[in-house]
C-alpha cells in the first residue's frame, strides 16, 4: 500500500514537472511555424480571382493581423481552454480532426508495436540463449535488415506485391473497406468496436486493412526490441538465481520462462514505451503511403501548407502522449520494481 | 609510452578477436571501408556524368551501356547512385558529428557542474525530446529552405537529445570518482578535466550511439525527399532517387528504386551492424 | 480454400444489405424486399453458393461511382476561402445555378462549351435587346433537398450572399459586372431579373460558375448568428441546395459519401442523375491510385502520373480520355520587375534557351497541347485567342545574340523556383533547364518551396524566375489579359506592366463585334510575344482513366469531374 501510494506520488511530481516542457514545446512550435515563410493566408486565397482583399480576410479570420506576441498570447489562451484553433485544410476545428483521427493512428501504432514485440521478443530470446552463433548473427542480420528500408519504399513495395500483383491484401485505402458499414462506435478501435458488435466479417475487414501499415511499422521497430530483449535476457541468464535455478534441476522452459525472461522483460517494456511514443509521431510516411486517416499524415499536410493550427495541435497532442507514456512505464517499473522508487 | 603501445595492442588484438567471432561485424567493417571508397573515389567511378540528361534515352532497363538502366531523363542511374554516395556520407557524418560535439560536450559540462545549468539544459532537453522528431525535421527544414545545411542541420538538432543526456549520465557517474579528484587536486581546471579526463572516457560508449545514428541520418534524408524536403535537383542523392524511383513501381521501372534502395539500405545496414559490433567490443558486460 | 470461400461469400452478402443504407428515403416497401434478400443470402451464404452472392453485389457496386483522389474535399460550401477543388466539383453536384454551360466536342472528346448557357434552376432566361437586363423563369417543379420549393427568393438571398459576403464568389461575379444586391430583383416567387450597369457578356456564364450557388435560404438563415449572417459556418459543414446528390458523410481529409436526389431532373434528358451513389476518396499516394483503378477498385481518377496513364493507356484495359485543359496554361514565368528580367532581351534569350521538346518528352510523356515550334507564316499571330503557340524553340545561337543584346554575353546567376507540389513534372522540368541554361552562361540555382511558401513568395513578388500555371474558368482573351497580366496582384506572376496591353484588353472586354474582338486579341499575342513577358510553354493534359462501363466524362472548366455527366453503361 505504502509502495503504491509513493509511487503515485512520485507519478504525480513527475507529471507536474513535465508540465514545463510541455509548455515549452508549445510555444517553440507557435514560434517555429511563425518562421516558415509561407503565409497560410496566400496559399488559402487560391480561389481564381482570389486578390488582396480575400488575402486580408483570411488573415482576420487566422488572426494573423496582430502582432506576434498578441497572437501567441491569444493562442495560449485558447489552448487554455482546450480550444486548438481550426484548420484551413479540412475547415474543421483542430480538436475535433485529432480527437477524430487519434483512434487510427494509435490503433494502427498498437498493432505494430504489438506485432514488434510478438516478433522481438522471441527473436531476442533465441539469440540470448545462444550468443555468438550462427542464430545470434542470423537473428542480428534479420532485425536490421528491418530498420534498413525507408518505410516508405517497404510500405509502397508491401502494396504493390500484396494488394497489385497477388490480390491478397484489401485496397490502401483507409482503414476499413469504403463497401462495409462502421460498427457503433464505442471506442473508436475500430477491431475493438467490431467486436463488442459481434461482427465477425466486420472485424476480419478492419484487421486485414490493418495488416500491411502495421507491418510495415513493426519492421522498423523489431530491431531495438529484440536488441534489447538479447541484451537483458543475457544479463538474467547470468545472474544468480538462474544458477541457482539451474543447479536445482528445473526444466530448461521454466528456467528460461519463468526466471529469466520474466526478469528480462522490464527495460524491454521501457523500451517499447518510449519506441511508441516515437512510433505515433514517426509514422507519417506509413500514414501517408496507406491513406491512413491518422493524425501524422494531417499535420504532414498542414505542414505542407503552413496551416498552423494542426501542426500545433498535433505536436502538443504528441508532446502530451509522450510524456503521459513515460510517466505509465515510470508506474509501472515502480510497481514492479519497489527498489525503483527509492532512486 | 610503453603503456599505451601495449594498450593499443591489446585493443587491437581484443578487436581481431571479437570480429573473427562475429562475421557479420567484419563483414559490415568492409562494407563500411567500401562505402567510403567509393564516396572518394566517386568521380571516378561513376562511367557517365551523374547530371547529364539524355532525353531520348529515358527510362531504359539495364543493359550493357547502363548497367542499372536510366531515370526519367535518360540520367545513367548508376553513375548517380555512386555520386550520390559522397552527398549522403557526408549528410550523416557531418550531421552526426555536429551532434556528437555540441552534444556531448553540453551533456558534460552538465554532468559535471550540475546546479541551475544543468536543470536548465535538462528542461531544453526535455522539450525537444517532447517533439515529435520528424516532423521536426520536416518543420526545420521547411523553415529554413531545403538546402543540404539545413538537412544536416535539422538531423543533428533532432538527436542532440541523446548525445546530451548519453554524456550527462556517463559523467555524471564518473565526475566524483577518485582519478577525477586527483586530475583536480593537480590543479586542472575544471574545463580541462571534463575535456581531457571525463569526455574521453565516454567516448567508447558514444561511438556505437554514433554509428547507429549515421544510418538513421541517412534514413532520415531519404524521408524529407520522399515529403519533397530533401536536397534540390538535380543533385544525386540516394533518398531522393528512391523517392523518386517509388513512383515508377507502378510501371514497372523497377530499376529505379531497386537499386539506389539496395545502396542506401546496405549503407544503412552496414552502420547498423558496425555499431552493435562495436558495442561487443567496447562494452565487456554484453561480451559473454 | 473452403472456409476462405465462406468468408467472401458472406462478405459480399453482407455487402448487399448495405444498400438499403442509402436508399433509405425510397420508403418502408423497400424495407420489407430487402428482409427476404438478407434471408436469401444468408442462406445462399451458408451454402456458400458463389453465384448468386457476387452477382448481387456486383449490382449495387454497379451503381456505385467511386472516385479517388490525391486531393481533398474541405467544405461543402465552395465559397469559403480556402474551397479545394474537389470542394468544387462536389459542389456542382449538391447545389444547382440557375444556368449551366452545355457540352461540345473538341477533337473527338466532350468538353464544356462557354457559348451554350442552358438553364440548370432557370427553366428559360431571357436578356433584353439592350443587353441590360437577364430574366430568369425558374423551374416551377424545382426543390430543395428537403423537400421546400426553390423560389427566387431563395436565388435572390444566394446571389445576394455571394456579392456580399467575405466569399470567393464576390471576387469572381465581379468579371461579370456583378457587384451589388441592388442588381438583383425578385419580380415573383418563380421570376427573377439580374440588371446589369452595361452589357457584359461575361455576366451570364459568370452564373454558370462554382460559386452562385442557390441555397435554400430559409434553412440557411435558421442556422445564421449576428456574427455570421450568411451563415458560412453552417454551410461549410452543411449543403442545403437542390442538387443532384445528397451528401451523407463528409469526412475532410478522407471521403465524401453522397447519395442519389431521386427528385433532381435537372439532367440532360429530365431525369436524376445516373449512379445511385457517390464516393469521394481521398488518396494521397499517386501510385495506388493508379494500382486501384487497374485493379477495378476504383471507378474513376483524374489525377494520375503522367508515366502511369502513360502505362495505363498502353495495357489497353481501362478507358483514358486526355483533353488538354484548354483553359489552363503552364508558364516558364520571369518578374518583369526583378533584374535582369527587366530586360527584353534577357527574356527572349531564355525563351530560346529553353529544352522545349525534352521537358514535354521527360516531364508530361508527351501528355498535353505544346505551345510552342509554331510558325507564324507573316510573323503576325494568326489568330486571337489565347493561348496560341508560339514561334519559339530551342536555338542556342539566337539565345546567346539576344544576351549580347542585352549586355550580358557571359550571362547571370538566378535561382528558379517550383513548388514541391508540382515535383512529379516540375522537377524533371527544372533540371533539365537548369542544363540547357548552362550552355549559354546562365547559371540557375534550383530552388524547391512548399507550396505555401511559393504562393507567398510569388504574391509578394520576390521570384525573379519560376514554374507556374494558371486558369480561367471563363476563357477568353480579353480575361486572361486582364486578369494575368494587369496590376499589381498575385496573378500577374510577370509583373507586367504595360500600358497598350491593358488599354486593348480593357477595350476587349466590353467589345461586341466578333471580328474586331479577334483583332484586338491578335494585337495582344503579338504584344504578349514581342515584349516575352513569360512564356507559356503548354497545356497539359487532364487524363481521366476510368473502368470501360463508366461513360460519359466531360471536361469541365473546373478541371474535375462532374459527377452529374457520368453514367454506367
Amino acid at each position: 500500500m505504502n509502495t503504491i501510494g509513493a509511487t503515485l506520488l512520485r507519478a504525480g511530481r513527475r507529471f507536474v514537472s513535465s508540465l514545463p516542457a510541455l509548455f515549452g514545446v508549445l510555444v517553440f512550435t507557435f514560434l517555429l511555424m511563425r518562421v516558415l515563410p509561407g503565409d497560410p493566408a496566400v496559399f488559402f486565397a487560391s480561389g481564381p480571382n482570389a486578390g488582396k482583399e480575400e488575402i486580408e480576410v483570411i488573415r482576420r479570420q487566422l488572426g494573423l493581423d496582430k502582432p506576434l506576441p498578441n497572437q501567441l498570447v491569444i493562442y495560449l489562451a485558447d489552448v487554455g481552454r482546450g480550444n486548438l484553433g481550426r484548420s484551413m485544410m479540412t475547415g474543421q476545428a483542430v480538436a475535433k480532426d485529432l480527437r477524430e483521427r487519434l483512434p487510427a493512428s494509435l490503433e494502427l501504432t498498437l498493432t505494430a508495436l504489438l506485432i514488434a514485440l510478438v516478433s522481438a521478443v522471441p527473436l531476442g530470446v533465441i539469440a540470448a540463449l545462444r550468443p555468438g552463433s550462427l542464430v545470434d548473427h542470423g537473428v542480428r542480420l534479420f532485425c536490421s535488415l528491418g530498420v534498413c528500408v525507408p518505410t516508405f519504399v517497404s510500405g509502397l513495395l508491401l502494396i504493390y506485391v500484396f494488394y497489385y500483383l497477388l490480390g491478397f491484401a484489401p485496397d490502401p485505402t483507409g482503414r476499413i473497406d469504403i463497401f462495409t458499414t462502421m460498427p457503433p462506435q464505442r471506442t473508436s478501435f475500430l477491431i475493438i468496436d467490431f467486436l463488442l458488435a459481434g461482427d465477425f466479417e466486420g472485424w476480419s475487414a478492419a484487421a486485414r486493412q490493418l495488416m500491411l501499415p502495421a507491418f510495415t511499422m513493426a519492421l522498423f521497430v523489431i530491431a531495438p526490441l529484440a536488441r534489447i530483449t538479447r541484451a537483458s535476457m543475457l544479463v538474467s541468464l547470468g545472474s544468480d538465481f538462474v544458477r541457482t535455478a539451474r543447479s536445482v534441476g528445473l526444466s530448461w522452459w521454466r528456467i528460461v520462462v519463468t526466471y529469466a525472461l520474466r526478469n528480462a522483460i522490464l527495460p524491454v517494456i521501457t523500451i517499447a514505451g518510449i519506441v511508441f511514443s516515437t512510433m505515433l509521431g514517426a509514422n507519417v510516411l506509413v500514414e501517408k503511403v496507406f491513406s491512413w486517416p491518422g493524425v501524422a499524415s494531417y499535420a504532414l499536410d498542414a505542414l505542407l501548407v503552413s496551416d498552423y493550427a494542426p501542426v500545433q495541435g498535433f505536436v502538443l497532442l504528441m508532446a502530451t502522449i509522450f510524456v503521459i507514456v513515460n510517466l505509465l512505464v515510470d508506474l509501472l517499473y515502480g510497481i514492479a520494481d519497489p527498489r525503483a522508487t527509492v532512486a | 609510452m610503453s603503456m599505451t603501445t601495449i594498450e593499443t595492442s591489446s585493443t587491437l588484438r581484443h578487436t581481431a578477436f571479437v570480429l573473427r567471432g562475429n562475421p557479420v561485424t567484419a563483414i559490415a567493417a568492409g562494407g563500411a571501408v567500401l562505402l567510403a571508397l567509393m564516396a572518394i573515389l566517386a568521380p571516378w567511378l561513376a562511367p557517365y556524368d551523374p547530371i547529364a540528361s539524355d532525353v531520348p534515352a529515358a527510362l531504359q532497363p539495364p543493359s550493357a551501356a547502363h548497367w542499372f538502366g536510366t531515370d526519367q531523363l535518360g540520367r545513367d542511374v548508376l553513375s548517380r547512385l555512386v555520386v550520390a554516395s559522397r552527398l549522403d556520407l557526408t549528410i550523416a557524418v557531418t550531421a552526426v558529428a555536429v551532434s556528437f560535439a555540441i552534444g556531448s560536450v553540453i551533456g558534460a559540462l552538465c554532468g559535471y557542474a550540475g546546479g541551475r545549468l544543468d536543470k536548465a539544459v535538462g528542461r531544453f532537453v526535455d522539450v525537444l525530446m517532447a517533439f515529435p522528431l520528424f516532423v521536426l525535421a520536416m518543420a526545420m527544414v521547411a523553415a529554413l529552405g531545403n538546402r543540404v545545411e539545413n538537412i544536416v542541420i535539422a538531423t543533428a538538432i533532432i538527436n542532440l537529445p541523446f548525445y546530451i543526456r548519453f554524456a550527462r549520465a556517463e559523467v555524471n557517474i564518473r565526475r566524483n570518482l577518485g582519478w577525477v579528484e586527483a586530475a583536480r587536486a593537480c590543479g586542472e581546471s575544471h574545463v580541462a578535466v571534463v575535456l581531457r579526463f571525463l569526455l574521453p572516457n565516454v567516448l567508447p560508449a558514444m561511438a556505437v550511439q554514433m554509428s547507429l545514428n549515421l544510418g538513421w541520418a541517412i534514413l532520415n534524408a531519404a524521408g524529407l525527399s520522399f515529403i519533397g524536403l530533401g536536397v534540390k535537383p538535380p543533385t544525386p542523392e540516394w533518398g531522393i532517387m528512391v523517392a523518386e524511383g517509388a513512383r515508377f513501381i507502378s510501371t514497372g521501372r523497377w530499376w529505379l528504386v531497386a537499386f539506389p534502395g539496395l545502396a542506401l539500405m546496405s549503407a544503412v545496414l552496414c552502420f547498423n551492424l558496425l555499431g552493435d559490433g562495436l558495442r561487443d567490443i567496447l562494452d565487456p558486460r554484453m561480451r559473454t | 480454400m473452403a472456409r476462405d470461400l465462406l468468408l467472401r461469400v458472406h462478405q459480399m452478402s453482407r455487402q448487399v444489405f448495405l444498400v438499403p443504407d442509402f436508399e433509405t428515403n425510397e420508403g418502408t416497401g423497400a424495407m420489407s424486399f430487402e428482409m427476404s434478400k438478407r434471408s436469401l443470402f444468408a442462406a445462399a451464404a451458408l451454402l456458400a453458393v458463389t453465384l448468386a452472392a457476387p452477382s448481387a453485389h456486383a449490382q449495387s457496386r454497379a451503381e456505385t461511382l467511386r472516385y479517388v483522389t490525391g486531393a481533398t474535399v474541405n467544405t461543402l460550401d465552395p465559397n469559403i476561402p480556402g474551397s479545394t477543388r474537389e470542394a468544387f466539383a462536389l459542389s456542382m453536384s449538391s447545389y444547382d445555378r440557375l444556368v449551366s454551360f452545355g457540352r461540345k466536342q473538341l477533337n473527338g472528346k466532350w468538353v464544356f462549351d462557354l457559348d451554350t448557357i442552358t438553364g440548370e434552376l432557370a427553366e428559360s432566361y431571357a436578356v433584353s435587346a439592350d443587353g441590360l437586363k437577364i430574366t430568369f423563369k425558374l423551374r416551377p417543379d424545382a426543390k430543395f433537398q428537403d423537400g421546400s420549393p426553390v423560389t427566387a427568393e431563395d436565388v435572390k438571398w444566394s446571389l445576394d450572399r455571394c456579392v456580399s459576403a467575405p466569399i470567393l464568389g464576390k471576387a469572381q461575379l465581379l468579371t461579370g459586372s456583378l457587384t451589388s444586391p441592388d442588381q438583383f430583383k425578385v419580380i415573383d416567387p418563380l421570376t427573377f431579373e439580374v440588371t446589369l450597369p452595361k452589357p457584359d457578356k461575361l455576366a451570364l456564364p459568370n452564373l454558370a460558375t462554382v460559386y452562385p450557388i442557390i441555397i435554400n435560404s430559409k434553412l440557411a438563415k435558421s442556422h445564421a448568428t449576428a456574427d455570421d449572417p450568411w451563415a458560412l459556418n453552417w454551410t461549410k459543414e452543411n449543403a442545403a441546395g437542390s442538387g443532384a446528390y445528397i451528401v451523407e458523410t463528409f469526412k475532410p481529409g478522407e471521403q465524401v459519401i453522397a447519395k442519389r436526389n431521386e427528385a433532381w431532373n435537372r439532367g440532360t434528358p429530365d431525369k436524376p442523375a445516373a449512379f445511385k451513389r457517390l464516393i469521394i476518396q481521398s488518396v494521397p499516394e499517386p501510385a495506388t491510385r493508379a494500382n486501384l483503378v487497374e485493379r477495378g477498385d476504383a471507378d474513376l481518377v483524374i489525377d494520375l502520373q503522367a508515366s502511369d496513364v502513360q502505362s495505363l493507356e498502353g495495357k489497353g484495359k481501362l478507358k483514358v480520355i486526355s483533353t488538354p485543359q484548354y483553359n489552363a496554361v503552364t508558364f516558364i514565368s520571369m518578374n518583369n520587375t526583378i533584374p535582369p528580367f527587366d530586360n527584353v532581351n534577357v527574356r527572349r534569350a531564355i525563351a530560346y534557351a529553353l529544352p522545349y521538346d525534352d521537358m514535354f518528352k521527360a516531364a508530361l510523356f508527351g501528355r498535353g497541347a505544346p505551345l510552342y515550334g509554331a510558325t507564324w507564316a507573316d510573323g503576325k499571330p494568326p489568330s486571337g485567342g489565347y493561348p496560341i503557340p508560339q514561334p519559339i524553340k530551342l536555338d542556342l545561337e539566337k539565345a546567346k545574340s539576344y544576351l549580347k543584346d542585352a549586355g550580358m554575353p557571359d550571362g547571370f546567376s538566378t535561382t528558379f523556383s517550383f513548388n514541391v507540389g508540382q515535383a512529379a513534372t516540375a522537377e524533371p522540368m527544372a533540371a533539365l533547364v537548369k542544363e540547357s541554361l548552362a550552355k549559354i552562361g546562365i547559371k540557375v540555382d534550383i530552388q524547391k518551396l512548399p507550396d505555401a511558401q511559393m504562393s507567398t513568395a510569388i504574391n509578394e513578388k520576390k521570384l525573379p524566375f519560376f514554374i507556374e500555371g494558371i486558369v480561367a474558368w471563363l476563357p477568353s482573351t480579353d480575361y486572361f489579359y486582364r486578369n494575368f497580366y494587369t496590376g499589381k496582384q498575385r496573378w500577374n506572376y510577370s509583373s507586367t506592366d504595360n500600358a497598350e496591353l491593358e488599354k486593348i484588353a480593357q477595350e476587349a472586354r466590353f467589345e461586341a463585334d466578333k471580328a474586331k474582338y479577334e483583332a484586338q486579341g491578335k494585337a495582344l499575342n503579338a504584344i504578349h510575344f514581342d515584349q516575352m513577358f513569360q512564356i507559356p510553354i503548354w497545356q497539359a493534359a487532364q487524363d481521366a482513366v476510368m473502368q470501360p462501363t463508366v461513360d460519359g466524362y466531360v471536361y469541365q472548366f473546373t478541371r474535375q469531374v462532374d459527377y452529374r455527366n457520368l453514367s454506367r453503361k
